[in-house]
C-alpha cells in the first residue's frame, strides 16, 4: 500500500520519541495532524486554538519564555512542546513567541495519549516525573557489559562470588573446623557468634598456629583466629580489593552486604582473573621498580579510560578506578623515595585533593595534595618531608599528573605541616570565607588519605566537621560559591543556550555540568559534618538528612551520572582520535535524545541551585 | 466566452440552468462563499493533479490530491490522494514528472468515479491551486464530457499571488521564482522532496498559509476577496 504524506511520516520516524513508534503507527500519524503556520513574532502556542495540543516545529524557531520573561527553553526543527498535554507542568514556560518564520505540526492530547498508551517506550518519552526521566536518561547508557575484559577494574567483588558463604560457630573446636575444611576443600572460613562475623581462619593458620606451635586440636578456634578483621563491602571494586590484600599482605577477605556476611575473596580469585586481563595495572605498578617503568604504565592511562568509555563502564566506576590507579602511583612513588630516604621520622600521611580525592578522577588530571605531619615533627625533620614531598610530586608530574597551577602541592612548603598548622589553616578560612579559601575549598575541602598514617586525617577532618556543622555563616559562603557555575538552558540548533538568550558554539561540560554538582554536594557534607568524599556518596548520604530529598538527592546522582558519562564519552572519542582530551562539547556531538536528557539533567541542577539560593541567601546575616 | 466577464455566482446559476439532474447539479446548487468571509472562516480545498500533458482536450488526468485548509490550519485528516486509471499509454515524457507508471493507474479508479468525490468535497469551498489554468481546465472539461456542463469554483492562486507582490514590490523575477517549489523558501517552508499530488497540494496550502499571514497580520484584514485570482 502507498503511504500518503510520507514527506510527514519520514520526518517524524527519524526523531525522538515518534522513533519509537511502530512502521504502522507512523503510517497512520501523518493524518492525525494538523499544520499551521506561525509569522515570525507571533504568540506561540498560536491564538484561537481551543483545546490542548503538542505542537512539533517543522521549521522555524520558537522562544519559551517564564513569567519574567526570562528564556527558558528555545526550539528548533523538531522541537516539541508538550506543555499542554503534561499532566504536571514540568517546564517553567508560561508563554512563547515564534522568532522565526514557523510550520508547525500539531497533535491533539488525545491523539497523543492513545499512542501513549499503545506503546509504553514512546510513553517513556513523555514521563511527567523529573525522577522517571532521569532514570532513563541513565538506562540509556548502560549497554551490555558482558565479557568486558577490564572487568576487574569496573567489575565489583560481587561479581567474583561464587559459593554461599562457609561459616561455623566460633564455640567449635579446631578440629571440627579442619574436618569442616577438608571437607568442603577450602582454604578458610568464617566464624560467627550470634550471626555477626567475629573472625576468620585459614589452612595457613592451622599450620603456623596449632601444628606448629603445638595447640591442641580439641582448643576452641576462637584461641587461633584473626579476630581483627578486615573486610570489603560486596559493592568494592575489584581492583580496590585488590590493592587492599597487597598493602595488608593477606590473602582472604570477607565480603559483607552491610554487616552480614556474604562471602570470601581469595587472592587467588583475584589471579585466576588477573589471568584473563592484560591490562593490570595496578599489580603492574605496585611491583615497578623505578619511575620510568611507573611512568611507561601511567602512559597507558587514557587508552585505559578510552577503553573503559568504550565497555561502557558507568562513569562513576571509571572515575574510581582511574582515581584508584592514581591512589598506587601515588603509594609507589613515596615507597620507591623511601627506600631511599628511609622511613619517616615521625608519622604523617599523604592527602590527595580535589577530583582524586573525590574518586572522580579523569586520566592525568593536575595533581592535588599536601602532606599531613605529626605535631611530634621537630624542625630537623623539615628536610626530610622536603625532599619526600619533592620526589613525590616530581615523580607523577613525570606520570603525567601535571603540576598544580595553583600550586596545591605537598612540594609547596605552605601545604606541607603539621596537624596543629592544618587545624590553624581550617579554622581561619572556616571563620573567614575569603574568596583565596573559597578558591581552594574544591581541593582541601575535598581531601582523602592516600598513604600513611590514616589516623592523623581522621583527626582532622573530625575538626573541620565539627567547626562546619550547622555553621550558617560558613555555608552560606560555601553556598554563594556553589552557585557561580551555572549549567546552560540547553541547545538550540548548534548552539548552547545560556542564561539570558545568548548563544556559545560549545560549552564546558566539567564547569557548567559537573563542578556545579559537586559543589552542591560539598555545601552539604560540610553543612551536615558528613565524613563522604565522593560526590555521590555525599548526596547519598545527606539525602538520608533533612537537608535534601530522597527524590532530589537521586536526581542529581542520575544528572551527574549522565554528564559525567557524556564527559566520558566525549574524551574517548578525542583519545580515539589521538587528539588530546578537553571539557568543550559542542552540540553537534549530541543526539536529539542526548540533548534532551542533557537538558533535564541540567533542569535539576537549576532547580537545586535556586533551592541552595533561597536557603542560604539569609545565612549569611545571621 | 462570455462567462469571463460575469461574477463566479451568475456562472454558477447560468451553469446550473444548462445541466441535468446528478452529481454536477447538485455542486451548482451550493451557494457559493461570501467573498467578504474572513480567511478565519473560509473552508478551503487545496487541490492539485498530475496529467499526462497540458492539453485539456486530449491529455487525462492520472491522480488528485487535496487536503481541507478550515481556521487557517491544514486538516491532514481530511486529506486524499486517488490515482485515476485511463485506457491508453502513459506518455513517457509526462511520466518523468509525476512518476506514475502504467501499472499504478490502472489500480486507480475510472474518472466517471473519482469526479462525484471531488465535486462533493469542493461543494460551497474556495479552490486552492499553485497555477490554477491546469486544475480548472482539466476539471471543467471532465464536467463539460461527463455531464455536459461548465465546472464553476472560487479560486485561489498562489502563482498569480505570488506574481502580485513580485509586481508590487517592482522585484523583477524568472518564471522559475514562481515556482511552488521556488517560493516556500521564502517563508522559511521546508524542502519537501516527495512529489505527488497529495503531498504538493500540501505544500500549497501551506505556502497559502504562509502568504496570508504575511500579507495580513492582522487577521480582520485577512479577507476572501483579497486573495479570488478567477
Amino acid at each position: 500500500m502507498e503511504i500518503e504524506l510520507i514527506e510527514i511520516r519520514d520526518f517524524l520516524a527519524e526523531r525522538p520519541p515518534f522513533d519509537a513508534l511502530t512502521e504502522e503507527q507512523l503510517d497512520l500519524l501523518p493524518k492525525q495532524l494538523e499544520i499551521r503556520y506561525l509569522r515570525r513574532n507571533s504568540a506561540f502556542p498560536p491564538e484561537g486554538t481551543t483545546g490542548n495540543y503538542l505542537y512539533i516545529l517543522r521549521s522555524g524557531a520558537v522562544e519559551l519564555l517564564d513569567d519574567d520573561e526570562n528564556l527558558v527553553e528555545k526550539l528548533g526543527e523538531g522541537g516539541i512542546y508538550t506543555t499542554q498535554c503534561q499532566l504536571i507542568d514540568i517546564s517553567r514556560a508560561s508563554q512563547g513567541v515564534a522568532t522565526e518564520d514557523t510550520l508547525l505540526y500539531v497533535m491533539s492530547c488525545k491523539t497523543l495519549q492513545n499512542l501513549r498508551d499503545s506503546e509504553p517506550s514512546f510513553n517513556e518519552h513523555f514521563s511527567e516525573s523529573m525522577r522517571d526521566r532521569l532514570k532513563q536518561a541513565v538506562k540509556t547508557l548502560k549497554v551490555s557489559n558482558n565479557n568486558n575484559p577490564l572487568e576487574i577494574l569496573t567489575g565489583e567483588i560481587k561479581g567474583l562470588l561464587q559459593k554461599a558463604p562457609v561459616t561455623a560457630d566460633v564455640e567449635s573446636s579446631i578440629r571440627e573446623i579442619a574436618l569442616v575444611m577438608s571437607a568442603k576443600n577450602i582454604s578458610s572460613m568464617m566464624l560467627m557468634k550470634d550471626e555477626q562475623l567475629v573472625g576468620m581462619i585459614t589452612d595457613r593458620d592451622l599450620r603456623k598456629r596449632c601444628v606448629a606451635a603445638g595447640v591442641s586440636p580439641d582448643a576452641p578456634v576462637s584461641s587461633i583466629m584473626t579476630a581483627d578483621l578486615t573486610t570489603v563491602q560486596e559493592d568494592t571494586l575489584i581492583i580496590q580489593a585488590l590493592m587492599i590484600m597487597t598493602k595488608l599482605r593477606v590473602h582472604h577477605l570477607p565480603v559483607m552486604r552491610g554487616d552480614k556476611v556474604v562471602g570470601m575473596v581469595t587472592a587467588t580469585d583475584l589471579a585466576r582473573h588477573q589471568s584473563t586481563n592484560s591490562a593490570f595495572f595496578a599489580a603492574d605498578i605496585r611491583k615497578a621498580e623505578t619511575l620510568d617503568t611507573l611512568a611507561s604504565i601511567s602512559e597507558r592511562l587514557p587508552e585505559l579510560q578510552y577503553q573503559l568509555a568504550s565497555s561502557s563502564a558507568t562513569a562513576l566506576h571509571i572515575g574510581d578506578a582511574i582515581s584508584s590507579l592514581t591512589d598506587s602511583i601515588t603509594s609507589r612513588l613515596i615507597e620507591l623515595a623511601q627506600m631511599e630516604l628511609g622511613p619517616a621520622p615521625v608519622p604523617y600521611v599523604w592527602l590527595s585533593g580535589g577530583s582524586q580525592a573525590r574518586r572522580e578522577q579523569t586520566s592525568h588530571s593536575d595533581q592535588d595534595n599536601a602532606l599531613l605531619i605529626s605535631d611530634e615533627m621537630r624542625p630537623e625533620h623539615a628536610a626530610y618531608f622536603e625532599e619526600l614531598a619533592k620526589r613525590v610530586c616530581d615523580g607523577l608530574n613525570a606520570c603525567g599528573y601535571i603540576y598544580c597551577p595553583g600550586d596545591a602541592m605537598a612540594m609547596n612548603p605552605k601545604w606541607r605541616q603539621t596537624l596543629q598548622i592544618w587545624k590553624k589553616y581550617f579554622n581561619t578560612w572556616i571563620n573567614k570565607p575569603e574568596p583565596m579559601a573559597l578558591m581552594l575549598s574544591s581541593i582541601f575541602f575535598d581531601l582523602r588519605p592516600v598513604h600513611g598514617e590514616f589516623e592523623l586525617f581522621e583527626e582532622l577532618q573530625t575538626e573541620i566537621l565539627g567547626k562546619t556543622r550547622g555553621n550558617g555563616i560558613f555555608t552560606a559562603y560555601m553556598a554563594a560559591n556553589a552557585l557561580q557555575h551555572r549549567p546552560p538552558l540547553g541547545f538550540f540548533r548548534t548552539f548552547v543556550l545560556i542564561h539570558g538568550g545568548a548563544h556559545d558554539d560549545t560549552f564546558d561540560i566539567k564547569h557548567r555540568g559537573i563542578v556545579p554538582i559537586t559543589d552542591i554536594a560539598r555545601v552539604f557534607a560540610l553543612d551536615r559534618g558528613l565524613t563522604q568524599v565522593n560526590t555521590t556518596n555525599r548526596l547519598r548520604a545527606a539525602a538520608e538528612t533533612p537537608i535534601l530529598s530522597q527524590e532530589m538527592g537521586e536526581n542529581l546522582i542520575d544528572a551527574l551520572e549522565f554528564i559525567a558519562s557524556m564527559r566520558i564519552n566525549h574524551q574517548a572519542e578525542q583519545i580515539g582520535n589521538g587528539i588530546d582530551a578537553d571539557n568543550y562539547m559542542s552540540p553537534d556531538e549530541l543526539s536529539d535524545l542526548e540533548r534532551r536528557h542533557l537538558r533535564d539533567a541540567f533542569r535539576v541542577i537549576q532547580d537545586m541551585q535556586e533551592t541552595l539560593e533561597n536557603r542560604y541567601q539569609g545565612g549569611r546575616f545571621r | 466566452m462570455l462567462d469571463r466577464f460575469l461574477s463566479k455566482e451568475s456562472q454558477r446559476k447560468r451553469a446550473l440552468k444548462k445541466v441535468g439532474d446528478g452529481v454536477l447539479h447538485d455542486y451548482l446548487s451550493t451557494p457559493m462563499v461570501n467573498k467578504n468571509t474572513v480567511c478565519e472562516d473560509l473552508i478551503i480545498v487545496s487541490l492539485d493533479l498530475e496529467t499526462t500533458g497540458l492539453d485539456p482536450k486530449k491529455d487525462k488526468i492520472l491522480s488528485y490530491g487535496f487536503v481541507e485548509v478550515s481556521h487557517m490550519t491544514v486538516r491532514l485528516a481530511h486529506s486524499s490522494h486517488q490515482l485515476i486509471s485511463i485506457e491508453e499509454e502513459i506518455p513517457e515524457e509526462s511520466a518523468v514528472i509525476h512518476q506514475i507508471t502504467d501499472d499504478q493507474a490502472a489500480t486507480g479508479i475510472p474518472l466517471e468515479e473519482a469526479m462525484p468525490i471531488l465535486l462533493r468535497q469542493l461543494a460551497g469551498k474556495v479552490m486552492l491551486v499553485h497555477y490554477a489554468s491546469i486544475e480548472q481546465n482539466f476539471l471543467d472539461a471532465a464536467c463539460r464530457k461527463l455531464y455536459g456542463a461548465p465546472f464553476v469554483i472560487p479560486i485561489i492562486d498562489t502563482l498569480v499571488l505570488a506574481r502580485r507582490l513580485f509586481e508590487r514590490r517592482n522585484h523583477t523575477f524568472q518564471p522559475g521564482n514562481l515556482r511552488l517549489f521556488n517560493l516556500r523558501p521564502q517563508y522559511n517552508l521546508p524542502n519537501y522532496k516527495a512529489h505527488n499530488a497529495l503531498s504538493d497540494a500540501v505544500a500549497t496550502a501551506e505556502l497559502f498559509l504562509a502568504m496570508a499571514t504575511d500579507m495580513f497580520p492582522n487577521p480582520s484584514q485577512c479577507q476572501l476577496r483579497r486573495f479570488i485570482t478567477q
